[in-house]
């Protein structure tokens, strides 16, 4: 699961409403380099929630790897500036990249927030499938 | 109601087209560059330093599409090949042809003549006798018939049907010729040199990414072929943000990925999803095609909203075949029990929750519903539905009020079913307070239609045991399926007992 991914996930259960952001307990984390592409980057930007990628970022930060979180994982700032045109600095925008798609939590569990109810991560794969009494 | 579709039309009946353009025209819509990455569009008058750059131009017209056969560069054409062999002759001796020509007259390159006779099987005499009507082209370097620097083709065309076959076919049942269909005259016949072929799609034969390769598959994986063109008629390319909700075992969403797509796919079977074993699974396949890992979460398609916030468009294309019971059965989440049993609390994030059946026609509608809710503007969305014979497609399509219907592209399978690739681009904002209405309107005929659907499965059955061998191939189908069940196990026991030896 890329950081991108999780911005969007959701806990609904029992119809909660506040399931967002869900929290991070990563077991095991990879790190995988991909092509950087500046105008990809730039225009997935007004789609994601920054508060959420960098509260993200402090939840891989914090456990997992340390290690890896100290030699890898960038340091993003409290906001994004952009310069008159809406164009973001290519040096962030590189960092954001990194952020978003090349960290990869391959186990471990996102927790709702509201309920503690724990989605599991199994090779990289969340499982989001709410059982019947959660619905 | 809009006919979109024109069955028995021109087009409908000529499923080899060949389209011809003027050669300055079609270079004028692409640009060429040189091996310095410099482009070089504005000498294309000097045609031998266009013929290297063309044909890369041209390879790169062919990795996109996938029902291109080759690029023919034509030196003439005619009704019967005497005819094309004199149009050919009379490009010769035009400034023009002399000068297209020359190229090739001075050349001691290898050279060869494929002759391509459509829809029948001629000999090699046959073929060597429409070669030589070509022989006053007089190319002076050596015939090589393998993989020879210059490739010319005569192809000869004859009437085919809508499935691909020959109306008059040449040839019997039992490879007799028959005289009357033999005696026809040929539609036309071309001649040229192939400026690009297969051969050249992305550096080597579209075979390569064929599934017989493919590490990992299953029944529903969509044939290649098809996956590229889903892809362009999703308009797929570097950078679309790609999603195939039924995403299996990712055959869909490898093509995604080849265009370039950033991929994410999302399925209610973990099994499927996690694959036979790390050797085997989705990002396996991707990774043998040396793309980026897939994003994959294990959710349900009918709860979309409910698992991923909504509030902005983020995909610029969804291709998907979405499950039909036919050949796996459609799921969704619920417990089909009144009174579903509670889950124990330690139990819970481990357990593999109960599904229930996806009615068809509630695929359909959530499918579309989050289609329209989850695309960008203009983004497209593009699915395959089977149909029988009766399938109307003004009324047994599903609809959206969000969502434009753009193409239906209609292939035979068998005599009674075949299977439609629907594209539809979102033209108008979703607005999530009318979702029931949304969903309502759907199908707008009732769920009728989609019950056509739920039902081929059944239908084809009952088609096949009106046939009066249908118990005896029943029961030979089964026998073989077991013959293979124990033949894998002996090899499985047999692998076995090596390594443990070992």
């Amino acid at each position: 699961m890329r950081l991108l991914t999780h911005n969007y996930m959701q806990s609904t259960v029992k119809g909660t409403e506040r399931g967002y952001p869900l929290k991070i307990e990563a077991t095991k984390i990879e790190f995988e380099a991909s092509p950087f592409d500046a105008e990809f980057i730039q225009a997935l930007l007004p789609k994601i929630d920054y508060t959420t990628l960098l509260f993200a970022l402090k939840q891989i930060s914090e456990n997992g790897n340390a290690d890896l979180a100290q030699t890898i994982i960038p340091e993003l700032p409290e906001s994004i500036k952009e310069d008159g045109e809406g164009e973001v600095d290519e040096a962030l925008l590189k960092k954001l990249h990194t952020v978003m798609f090349d960290i990869h939590v391959v186990e471990g569990e996102l927790v709702c927030p509201d309920t503690g109810r724990r989605f599991n991560i199994k090779m990289g794969i969340p499982n989001m499938i709410l059982h019947a009494d959660e619905l | 109601t809009k006919n979109l579709e024109e069955e028995g039309s021109e087009s409908a009946d000529r499923p080899f087209l060949i389209l011809s353009f003027q050669y300055d025209y079609v270079i004028s819509k692409f640009n060429i560059y040189n091996d310095d990455g410099e482009c070089i569009k504005d000498d294309i008058s000097e045609v031998s330093t266009l013929d290297k750059n063309s044909k890369r131009t041209f390879a790169s017209i062919l990795s996109r599409c996938a029902l291109i056969r080759s690029v023919i560069e034509l030196w003439g054409s005619g009704t019967t090949t005497d005819s094309c062999a004199n149009s050919v002759k009379t490009l010769s001796m035009n400034e023009h042809g002399i000068k297209l020509l020359s190229r090739h007259m001075v050349d001691t390159t290898s050279w060869k003549i494929t002759v391509h006779t459509l829809g029948s099987k001629y000999n090699r005499e046959e073929q060597n006798e429409m070669r030589a009507k070509f022989s006053f082209l007089n190319f002076p370097g050596k015939i090589q018939m393998k993989d020879p620097l210059h490739e010319y083709i005569i192809i000869r065309e004859i009437e085919l049907d809508f499935k691909g076959s020959p109306i008059y076919p040449r040839r019997g049942i039992h490879k007799d010729i028959i005289p009357e269909h033999d005696k026809l005259p040929p539609l036309a016949v071309y001649f040229g040199r192939i400026l690009g072929g297969r051969r050249d799609w992305r550096g080597g034969r579209l075979e390569k990414y064929n599934l017989k390769s493919r590490t990992y598959l299953g029944p529903t994986s969509m044939d290649s072929e098809l996956s590229l063109i889903m892809t362009n008629l999703g308009k797929v390319r570097k950078g679309s943000f790609c999603f195939d909700p039924f995403v299996g075992t990712g055959s869909i969403l490898l093509t995604c990925g080849l265009r370039g797509g950033y991929c994410f796919g999302t399925d209610i079977d973990l099994r499927v999803l996690r694959g036979r074993s790390q050797n085997e699974n989705v990002f396996c396949n991707f990774e043998q095609y040396k793309l980026e890992r897939p994003e994959l979460v294990r959710s349900d398609n009918a709860l979309y909203d409910r698992h991923y916030r909504c509030h902005k468009p983020i995909y610029d294309a969804i291709i998907c075949d979405p499950p039909y019971g036919i050949r796996a059965g459609a799921r969704k989440s619920g417990s089909k029990l009144d009174q579903p049993r509670a889950v124990p609390e330690e139990h819970r994030h481990d357990h593999i929750a109960q599904t229930k059946t996806y009615a068809v026609s509630d695929v359909m509608a959530d499918l579309l519903d989050v289609a329209a809710r989850t695309l960008v503007m203009g983004g497209r969305l593009v699915y395959i539905i089977p149909s029988m014979t009766d399938f109307d497609v003004n009324t047994d399509l599903p609809r959206h009020e969000c969502l434009n219907l753009l193409h239906i592209c209609y292939q035979p399978l068998q005599t009674e079913l075949g299977r439609r690739t629907v594209t539809m681009e979102k033209v108008k904002e979703y607005n999530p307070e009318l979702k029931d209405k949304y969903i309502e309107s759907v199908w707008i005929n009732g769920t009728d239609a989609a019950e056509k659907c739920e039902r081929i499965r059944e239908r084809l059955l009952e088609v096949a045991k009106l046939k009066p061998d249908y118990e005896e191939k029943a029961a030979m189908r089964k026998k073989r399926r077991q013959e293979t069940k124990e033949a894998k196990k002996k090899a499985k026991y047999a692998n076995q007992a090596k390594s443990d030896s070992t």
